[in-house]
């Protein structure tokens, strides 16, 4: 028992990270009023550059180089939604749809159909003291990244909650004008929200290619950044709440990979479909008891007009 | 120049830079004389080999290749006017994809279940997609309209689970088709030769019913919107639900009528793929039809005419895609061209600023002579 869940642990921190950094991207640019549904896009340049530079350069540069990428996806979003006032859901989308169909161009023009030549991935950090210790043991053998992961939520909601900028940002999200009267300008947190969340998915991304496989697939993300947006929506828009959907939602992969592996029995009982789509069903259940305007920012998805009242 | 065209500017300019985007894009990775091949194979595959064909007179080598794109077209005018539809209401369908995937499964499930006549069957089936489409989107609307909830996160939600449910359990599961004769196919029972829609030309092309199908649905969506008055006050609680309230119009229920046709489009689209093409359900619905739909609508301004030429012109670049596949290109290319263009239209105001200001010029050159 005690085995499995040594093994359940080990692998959720394995495939959490990568959802944890996505959200955590989700949920920096939505809380400043900026809808992110191109977070599988941001993901996906993230990955497939992250595994590009890595064939050139140590992993932990190439890491870099995938969240600079994921940003560089985020900017066209930001230029049009900041700057043009373009409506976020469009050019989120376009974002997916660019990323989606330029990865598999670029992948078959650069290298072969299915994925990027194998690269170095992550090392991975052995922990002193617990490493012989039973269960505790799962918590050691992961990438650097991983305790980042760990520790990145509480950071993010320090900086939200106990910061004069953190304070900004919350406000752009919920009423741009006020800022705007402080003398503060409105698109610069914006675009440093988005940039900020695009550098996050990008993370995300990289650590698919770099920690979890060892080379960009084709599928890469595969829904992960979807996955991102609806624990975003279950941890209602807060880092923390963000984190903890993220590494539940984590979980439930894991056990379900687990299971089709070592005990495909159960999965004869619970079909495979149902636990997939547990996360998406779960995020619809919460919005249809609470609703959602107690949680989301109150400016979501309002292009900031400075003369608009 | 009328106001239409004006009107649909922003989005051929965009069409066309991202055509001159893409083929820079082979050209720099690959040459400049692979990328003029590869868009010249690209037309040939959308609308046939032209030139042989004027020397030869064969009309197949025509007929095949453009019934091809008039299979894409038709799930592409389909998905389109979903999202378009619900765009006039004010409502942002991103679940167009979901809705198709149920909507597919009903229609394979009635094709396979069910035996009747043709002239039966084949509406039965269509009717049983769009219902189960309309249903899927309605929880979207209900949420919207009783619990807040934007449509945008709870179609994205309902995307997943119809896909997670329908691919990962239904069609693999209870629906899965009997294996017979030792080898087994993916996906669900094949349906009966009743409910395949009719090819038109016969065997030279696989040109069948669900392209006139789709253009009649154009036909209606366009008619209900501009030439009734439930379209009327559609497109007025879309353009401004407080004024539109204040005028007496039942915002919510319009709001919840254009959701529910909205998701009937995406189902028949899911339809039209496997009475017209498939004829069952496959494993999956193996590309992203649903969020081409977005690309499509917005495209073609929302406008049933706009989104009908969009779905063409790209059914047909699709339907060529796979021609380029010889060259080493990625049958998804032209993905990427529409991918592009969504991108470009997204900023609209960029293209009217720059239009405003040329033509802007003259006339403030003029003032000062005057």
């Amino acid at each position: 028992m005690l085995e499995i869940l040594e093994a359940l642990l080990f692998s959720t921190l394995d495939a959490a990270p990568a959802l944890i950094f996505a959200t955590l991207g989700g949920v920096l640019s939505e809380r400043a009023g900026v809808v992110n549904v191109g977070v599988e896009g941001q993901m996906r340049a993230g990955a497939f550059v992250a595994a590009v530079a890595a064939l050139s350069m140590p992993t932990p540069l190439a890491v870099v180089v995938g969240m600079v990428a994921g940003a560089g996806l985020a900017s066209v979003h930001g230029y049009l939604s900041i700057r043009w006032r373009s409506d976020q859901v469009v050019s989120g989308m376009a974002i997916n749809l660019v990323a989606l169909a330029g990865g598999t161009f670029l992948l078959e023009a650069l290298f072969s159909p299915n994925g990027t030549p194998p690269i170095e991935q992550l090392p991975r950090w052995q922990l002193p003291l617990i490493q012989d210790v039973p269960l505790l043991r799962a918590l050691s053998d992961h990438p650097g990244l991983a305790y980042l992961a760990l520790v990145l939520p509480f950071l993010f909601h320090a900086v939200l909650h106990h910061t004069p900028y953190g304070l900004r940002l919350r406000a752009v999200g919920e009423k741009p004008h006020a800022v705007a009267t402080l003398g503060l300008s409105v698109p610069l947190l914006r675009w440093g929200a988005v940039l900020g969340g695009g550098l996050l998915a990008g993370l995300g991304g990289a650590v698919l290619s770099t920690a979890v496989l060892d080379r960009f697939e084709q599928h890469t993300p595969a829904g992960l950044g979807f996955m991102a947006l609806a624990a975003m929506v279950f941890g209602r828009w807060t880092p923390l709440g963000a984190f903890g959907a993220a590494s539940f939602f984590a979980f439930g992969n894991a056990l379900r990979i687990g299971l089709a592996s070592s005990a495909p029995e159960i999965l004869d009982v619970i079909p495979q479909g149902f636990l997939l789509a547990l996360p998406y069903f779960l995020t619809l259940l919460l919005l249809a008891i609470q609703g959602q305007r107690s949680s989301a920012p109150a400016a979501l998805g309002t292009p900031y007009e400075q003369e608009s009242r | 120049m009328g106001e239409r065209l004006r009107a649909a500017l922003p989005s051929i300019l965009s069409v066309v830079l991202a055509l001159v985007v893409c083929w820079v894009a082979i050209a720099l990775t690959r040459d400049v004389k692979v990328a003029g091949e590869a868009y010249l194979q690209m037309l040939y595959g959308g609308i046939g080999q032209v030139p042989k064909f004027l020397e030869t007179g064969s009309g197949a080598l025509l007929a095949r290749p453009l019934g091809e794109s008039a299979g894409k077209a038709a799930l592409l005018i389909l998905t389109g006017l979903s999202v378009a539809v619900a765009f006039k209401a004010g409502m942002f369908n991103i679940g167009a994809q979901g809705q198709m995937v149920v909507g597919a499964l009903a229609a394979a499930v009635m094709g396979a279940q069910l035996s009747a006549p043709s002239v039966l069957h084949i509406p039965l089936a269509i009717l049983a997609a769009a219902v189960t489409g309309a249903a899927w989107a309605l929880i979207a609307a209900a949420l919207k309209l009783w619990r807040g909830v934007h449509e945008v996160i709870s179609t994205i939600m309902l995307n997943w689970v119809a896909v997670s449910l329908v691919d990962n359990w239904l069609s693999v599961g209870p629906l899965r088709a009997v294996a017979s004769g030792g080898h087994s196919v993916a996906g669900t029972a094949e349906i009966h030769t009743s409910a395949q829609f009719p090819r038109l030309l016969g065997d030279i092309s696989r040109l069948n019913l669900g392209f006139p199908v789709a253009l009649a649905l154009a036909l209606f969506v366009w008619v209900w919107l501009t030439r009734t008055r439930r379209g009327f006050e559609t497109q007025a609680a879309g353009l401004g639900p407080e004024a539109a309230r204040a005028a007496g119009i039942s915002v919510k229920q319009r709001a919840a009528e254009a959701m529910a046709l909205s998701g009937a489009l995406a189902g028949m689209a899911g339809a039209v793929l496997v009475l017209g093409t498939e004829y069952r359900y496959p494993g999956s619905l193996a590309a992203p039809y649903g969020f081409d739909g977005i690309a499509i609508a917005l495209i073609g301004n929302n406008n049933p005419l706009g989104v009908t030429l969009t779905a063409l012109f790209f059914g047909i670049l699709r339907a060529g895609g796979t021609r380029m596949q010889l060259l080493g290109v990625h049958k998804s290319f032209p993905e990427l061209i529409q991918g592009l263009a969504l991108l470009f239209v997204a900023g609209r105001l960029v293209w009217l600023t720059l239009l405003r200001r040329r033509r802007a010029h003259p006339a403030s050159t003029e003032v000062p002579r005057a």
